[in-house]
């Protein structure tokens, strides 16, 4: 345990460095979602709205009644001036005026000329009145061909919208697939950064630290058995990388507001490979003992090379043909590939996400050799820990 | 009967085509104190870290307490105390958290660690930086943590490459004196130097190496009565005539003559009286000089003569 214990020592030494790419990642991933959440919440909510009924006719009252179940009727005179003194003074988001004839018109089918407005800008709450209108009449329409009665055909429309405007919210909500929203994908799209630039940082520079010549040749000296050493160093970069998966994954959850379900575990696991392939790449690195500076601009090359060639700052289909056929021999591209499928950017494939882990794996396994075969040559002059070679005595 | 600790048969190391231990030997015996001097690059620490058997070698037999020492020897490496020539502690680490890592690698026992590694503390005289982190000791402070980390377990032989490598006369002389105090404590020490002084205040024996080879060994009068040089004596003149130069060198016991820098340098094998007889020459010819001294030999002559060349120079 004392190999373990130290190792972690050293860590929380390190760890400060290798926090603030959490904290600038948490931080900005927060910002981002609220944002992008507050825009929902925005759609959602009810307007103030002045509604001028130039018809009063059943059908136009029954409209305005509609229209104030899902938004505040504000009552003001109707003069031009003053409607437009209660808009720039934000009393009131839109003024309707439903002209007369209104009933009329529905009635022989015709849909233009039925309202009048006032509003300042075109924002979003002008063309969602717009669109509902628009969709409001039509449904009518739709209702009274049909042979329906007006009153009939009111009520079928009201309740035909009221759905469609939930599966539309929905839809604003949650992106593309009902688990794993755009703005989630988001996160998991530079969660590779983050993994690369922490691990790197930090478990490089621990066995690079415990792997010393110095250290190693003392520590051999001890009774300490090398393959209890390894395994323990094993276990600990094992351990942190696990922490720093499980810390990402857990934040991943608080920010979606919700655990983990459907296709958001597919990216879950798309995560863990790649952590490992991090791992991985960490140890291999860590067999060349890098001096700090070197450590440390490898970590950047690696990081920021890693996240715009692989579509990790730069969405993959702005990226030419030429910088992704170079990315495929790097490791994000696989995970970026597969997280574009679970967010829907590219079509769902189950099985071809599958290939993006396999490519994953791959990297691992060319990880593990390549470490194996580095430590092989480096240390074939100074054995360290292996026996000694008995020269044939003549 | 004294036993043996120690012992090195036949070794044999090359890197490459340079020949780093040509048939080297050595005996150590229990309660001693050896000494291993030999210049830069003669290989003292080779010799070590084959002994530790860290590094792989050619030819040859090292046993430790009477056991064939292999990497996987745990129970003899438990009784061995190390201090590298090159420090090896945690940049990361505080003092006490250095040494307590390095003892618990032999002892698991938290309380009795704690107390171990307390003592050691005591012992190189760093309890007012407990919670210093090496970068910021000095070179001395730092080689006691060094070497409160080879010895805070309490091991039967300890060994010590060059352990006062740029550490000023009074931190060097606490570490001389806490070896000696380890020793007299029970445990067996090896200690390598390039220092004839040191390796003169507190060997009991001594074995002079030279290109991986052992040139002489014994305690130190032992070795000094190797040599002819019995003293050497200086004498301060302004100016020496060649003619006077002959005369004193012709003087019986007298092998050696030397004037350089105004300085008349003369060595001595055996007699007596010498320094008179040189005296009434000086006189002789009315010739005035300056401070006049006697030394008796060193380890540096003993080296001098066996090998023909300084064992350093003046003073590194
Ligand atoms: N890893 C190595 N590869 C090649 N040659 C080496 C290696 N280590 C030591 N040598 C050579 O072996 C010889 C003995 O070196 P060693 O370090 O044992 O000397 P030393 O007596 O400890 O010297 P110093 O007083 O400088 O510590 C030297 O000539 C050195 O250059
Ligand atoms: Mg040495």
């Amino acid at each position: 345990m004392q190999v373990f214990k130290a190792m972690f020592k050293i860590v929380k030494k390190r760890l400060p460095s290798a926090m603030v790419y959490i904290i600038v990642f948490v931080t900005i991933s927060v910002l981002v979602t609220n944002a992008s959440s507050k825009d929902n919440q925005f759609k959602a909510s009810r307007m103030e709205i002045s509604v001028f009924d130039h018809d009063d006719t059943p059908e136009s009252r029954a409209l305005t009644e509609y229209l104030g179940k899902n938004n505040d009727i504000v009552e003001i005179e109707d003069d031009k001036d003053k409607i437009i003194d209660a808009l720039y003074y934000k009393k009131l988001n839109y003024a309707l005026i439903i002209n007369e004839g209104y009933a009329e018109k529905l009635k022989a089918g015709e849909t233009a000329d039925l309202f009048g407005n006032y509003h300042l800008d075109e924002c979003f709450s002008t063309v969602y009145i717009g669109q509902f209108l628009n969709e409001y009449t039509s449904s009518i329409k739709a209702y009274l061909a049909m042979g329906k009665t007006s009153d009939e055909a009111i009520a079928l429309a009201e309740e035909a919208l009221s759905v469609q405007t939930e599966v539309n919210m929905l839809r604003v909500d949650k992106g593309g697939n009902s688990h794993y929203s755009v703005d989630f994908a988001g996160y998991f799209q530079y969660m590779p950064y983050v993994l690369i630039s922490v691990i790197l940082a930090v478990v490089c520079q621990v066995l690079v630290t415990m792997n010393k010549k110095d250290i190693r040749y003392r520590t051999n000296c001890s009774c300490i058995k090398n393959s209890k050493y390894t395994a323990q160093l094993f276990i600990g970069s094992g351990l942190f990388v696990l922490a720093v998966w499980l810390l990402l994954i857990a934040v991943g959850a608080v920010l979606n507001e919700e655990m983990y379900t459907g296709r958001a575990w597919y990216a879950v696991l798309n995560s863990l490979i790649f952590s490992v392939i991090v791992a991985a790449m960490a140890v291999f690195i860590a067999s060349f003992d890098p001096k700090d500076n070197v450590l440390s601009l490898i970590t950047q090359i690696t990081g920021l090379g890693m996240s715009f060639f692989c579509g990790i700052f730069i969405p993959m289909d702005v990226l030419s043909d030429g910088v992704l056929s170079v990315a495929r021999f790097m490791p994000a591209y696989w995970y970026i590939r597969a997280n574009n499928m679970i967010a829907d950017i590219e079509a769902f494939d189950k099985d071809k996400i599958f290939q993006c882990y396999a490519m994953q794996l791959a990297f691992i396994a060319a990880f593990v050799t390549l470490t194996l075969l580095v430590r092989r040559i480096r240390y074939s002059g100074a054995s360290i820990g292996t026996a000694v070679k008995k020269a044939a005595v003549s | 009967m004294e036993n043996t600790v120690v012992r090195i048969k036949d070794l044999v190391k090359r890197y490459g085509d340079l020949i780093a231990l040509d048939h080297f030997e050595l005996e150590i015996k229990d309660g001693e104190i050896f000494g291993l001097l030999g210049p830069n690059g003669s290989g003292k620490t080779t010799t070590i870290n084959c002994l530790l058997s860290l590094l792989s070698f050619d030819k040859g037999d090292i046993e430790i307490f009477g056991k064939k020492m292999t990497p996987v020897s745990y129970d003899i490496k438990k009784e061995i105390g190390v201090i590298m020539q090159n420090v090896a502690v945690f940049d990361e680490l505080t003092v006490y958290e250095n040494i307590d890592y390095f003892c618990g690698l032999y002892i698991s026992d938290k309380a009795k660690r704690r107390q171990y590694v307390e003592e050691a503390i005591k012992f190189v005289g760093l309890e007012d930086f407990r919670k210093f982190y090496p970068k910021k000791l000095s070179g001395g402070l730092l080689r006691r943590l060094n070497i409160a980390c080879g010895i805070a377990h309490k091991p039967k032989l300890i060994i010590l490459d060059e352990p006062t490598v740029a550490v000023d006369p009074q931190s060097r002389n606490r570490i001389l004196e806490g070896i000696q105090e380890l020793n007299r404590n029970g445990a067996t020490v090896i200690y390598t130097s390039h220092y004839m002084e040191e390796v003169e205040q507190i060997c009991t024996r001594i074995a002079i190496m030279d290109k991986g080879r052992k040139v002489a060994e014994g305690t130190k009068d032992e070795l000094k009565r190797m040599i002819k040089n019995t003293e050497t004596i200086t004498i301060e003149i302004l100016e020496l005539p060649g003619k006077v130069l002959g005369e004193v060198a012709g003087l019986p016991h007298i092998y050696d003559a030397d004037y350089v820098d105004g300085r008349l340098v003369l060595s001595c094998s055996g007699g007596k009286h010498n320094l008179t007889r040189v005296l009434d020459v000086l006189h002789k010819h009315e010739l005035g000089f300056g401070r006049v001294y006697t030394e008796l030999p060193t380890l540096n002559d003993v080296f001098l003569e066996i090998t023909g060349k300084a064992l350093r120079d003046k003073e590194d």
